[in-house]
């Protein structure tokens, strides 16, 4: 399809459908719909107002305000190009035949060029068989774009993971209230007499999740995209709670609603001045049960730890809190990436001290043992 | 008719400036559009913003009935669309006893409209004067179940009862859907409706809001609080606050007569701008630092 702008086109609804291939061609996702809809919006007199014009197709056409941004470059690009200065060009191509080409040049120019690549090679997640060897690979031998298309695979994977458990659960519970418009429709054959009570099942209450995170030296590998991984499990289990530690404790659960990964990470980083140092993690538990121990383990929540065991500090301290946790836990569960590793065993003093309260023990060092989490959270 | 004479909007930002909301040329533009093409709008952004706000000026305008639907995790459709009235079913039961109708005249007579409990997305479907605003608010609360069953509604603008058939709207209602954005809505959901990304206002337009809602504020009074507002939102708070915390804290800085925000004032009302502990010893501790 021929890339055309503007001053390419003769009347105002075949610029806007000109448009709408062009923003499309560019990434946004518009269809037959959202382009019929800008044509009669144009009928409907937003026609007078360039800025009014502009709103309209911008209300029409984006979904977010990330769209929303992109967008702004894009009509700037698309009705603004000033066909004098193209003029020239504009001969040239006509003898070269191509005019593709001229106004993909120009795009680079204006810098919009530059972030395109990346968001065409992000849609084009490549095929199952890289899928499958994406989960497979020791995180902590990710480059970055590997790390970006693992994120996607992650975030799809999560969800269909949130709803695969919430179904099983709605088969576990028995009865719940009873439900009156079913009882009273059966009841008609009985003349109005409620014999047989039918009841609602409970709504599936989620899991509570409690997340603490090691992000200290030994775990630098694994800890940033284990901090991605919690950010999906945010976005599905709305009760999680989730900290960082090494030599201190810190809250991440507010970071973590900012949608933007990057954002988390900034904010995260500020604040933990403690990123990739030392670890502690008696004290830092002991830290979670004062603070906020009192309000996070009512109602038994699932603990999920994901640390590597190498402590630094007192074991015998950290092997009394995590028994602590566990007793008013329904289950922790203990996620250790060197697990996957040939030949580990847990032989480190702090490791050791802490399996007695471990319900769980598992490995975290690629995406498909994160993903057996599924399997624990349901059981539990 | 007040819609057959709009004819851009224009009338739409002086009739909102009038009735105290100050709207930009955007979001306006959206419920232009809303209005015109009969498309749903969704308006995300943080609390406290005036997404609310918004479908309550335009009810205002077109004169008409605001029906709202707050959703929470777990809504279902018995509490958003309808469910019978059990109770009066039994009497009505009891009552056909000594009746001589067939079965199947009983049971049309059970479940006729009498005994319907209409709940607002029902409500708002079946209001007979005119088109209805109806307001879906906190979207981003509700199951994801319960946004595929909105997919229905908010394209054929219909709603299917087993016992009594399918329901058409006889108005179609304007619908303002909004969301803080805690969760992402599904494409499905936001292709079928109008996009309006609402931010925090910069410092002049937040001036012109708390102005139109307190007159009477002081324009050195004004200018400080909004100030500080702004300050306080580039801080890490737990709770951000949003444009209804400033209107709160200059209305309760009036109310005490205090004429200027210091110190002093400030450890008064600070209760009114900033809704947790955490964030109040945050912004004293940085007070007492300057």
């Amino acid at each position: 399809m021929e890339k055309i702008q503007a001053f390419q086109t003769n009347s105002l609804s075949e610029g806007i459908m000109a448009f709408a291939r062009f923003a499309r061609s560019h990434g946004m996702n518009i269809g037959i719909q959202e382009t019929q809809d800008a044509l009669q919006a144009s009928a409907a007199g937003l026609l007078t107002n360039r800025s009014m014009f502009k709103n309209a197709l911008k209300a029409l056409f984006c979904t977010s305000p990330e769209e929303g941004r992109q967008f702004e470059k894009l009509f700037i690009l698309f009705w603004d190009t000033n066909p004098l200065d193209l003029e020239e060009r504009k001969n040239e191509t006509k003898l070269e035949g191509s005019v593709t080409k001229k106004t993909n040049s120009s795009l680079v120019m204006l810098g919009v060029g530059k972030s395109e690549p990346s968001d065409e090679e992000a849609s084009n997640v490549s095929g199952a068989n890289s899928e499958e060897r994406l989960k497979k690979v020791d995180l902590s031998l990710l480059n970055t774009m590997e790390a970006d298309e693992l994120e996607d695979i992650a975030r799809r994977l999560c969800r269909q993971m949130a709803v695969r458990m919430r179904r099983r659960m709605k088969q576990h519970r028995r009865q719940g209230q009873i439900n009156m418009r079913r009882t009273i429709r059966k009841s008609i054959a009985s003349g109005g007499e409620p014999i047989d009570l039918f009841h609602r099942l409970n709504s599936p209450k989620k899991q509570r999740l409690i997340v603490l995170l090691d992000v200290s030296g030994s775990m630098d590998k694994y800890s940033f995209f284990l901090l991605r991984f919690i950010c999906a499990l945010r976005e599905h289990f709305r009760q999680l709670e989730a900290f960082v530690f090494s030599t201190s404790l810190k809250r991440i659960t507010h970071a973590l609603d900012k949608q933007n990964l990057g954002t988390v990470l900034k904010d995260i980083s500020e604040h933990a001045d403690n990123w990739s140092s030392g670890t502690r993690i008696g004290e830092c538990l002991q830290q979670f049960s004062e603070t906020y121990g009192k309000r996070m383990l009512n109602g038994s929540p699932v603990v999920l730890i994901l640390s590597d065991g190498l402590d630094t500090g007192d074991a015998s301290l950290l092997g009394a809190e995590l028994q602590k946790i566990h007793r008013r836990a329904k289950k922790v569960i203990w996620l250790n990436p060197l697990k996957g590793s040939k030949g580990y065993a847990p032989l480190a003093k702090g490791m050791k001290a802490a399996l007695p309260s471990v319900d769980d023990f598992r490995s975290a060092h690629n995406l498909e043992s994160l993903l057996e989490l599924e399997n624990i959270l349901s059981n539990a | 008719m007040i819609l057959e004479n709009l004819n851009n909007p224009e009338q739409l930002i002086r009739f909102l400036d009038e009735h105290q909301y100050v709207a930009d040329e955007e979001l306006v533009t959206s419920l232009y559009l809303l209005l015109k093409l009969n498309k749903p709008l969704l308006l995300e952004g943080p609390p406290g913003v005036g997404k609310t706000e918004a479908a309550l000026v335009l009810s205002q305008w077109l004169d008409t009935k605001l029906i709202r639907l707050q959703c929470y995790e777990g809504l279902d459709l018995s509490t958003s669309v309808y469910e019978w009235n059990y109770q009066k079913q039994l009497l009505g039961i009891r009552l056909q006893e000594g009746s001589d109708l067939s079965v199947a005249e009983k049971e049309k007579q059970i479940f006729s409209d009498e005994y319907l409990l209409k709940r607002p997305l029902l409500s708002a479907i079946t209001e007979t004067e005119k088109p209805p605003v109806l307001l879906i608010d906190e979207l981003d609360r509700s199951d994801e179940e319960f946004e595929a069953f909105l997919l229905e509604l908010l394209s054929a603008f219909q709603i299917t009862i087993p016992e009594l058939g399918t329901i058409k709207a006889v108005h179609k209602p304007y619908v303002i859907l909004t969301s803080n954005r805690t969760r992402e809505l599904s494409d499905a959901l936001k292709r079928r409706c109008l996009y309006h990304w609402i931010d925090y206002p910069d410092v002049a337009k937040e001036m012109k809001i708390v102005k139109k809602r307190l007159p009477g504020i002081e324009q050195h009074l004004l200018e400080q609080v909004v100030g500080y507002v702004h300050q306080f939102r580039q801080k890490k708070l737990v709770k951000v606050p949003g444009v209804s915390e400033t209107i709160d804290w200059a209305e309760s800085l009036m109310a005490l007569g205090l004429r200027d925000v210091n110190k002093e004032a400030i450890d008064k009302t600070l209760g009114s701008i900033l809704k947790s502990t955490e964030d109040i010893a945050l912004v004293k501790a940085d007070l007492i630092a300057f």
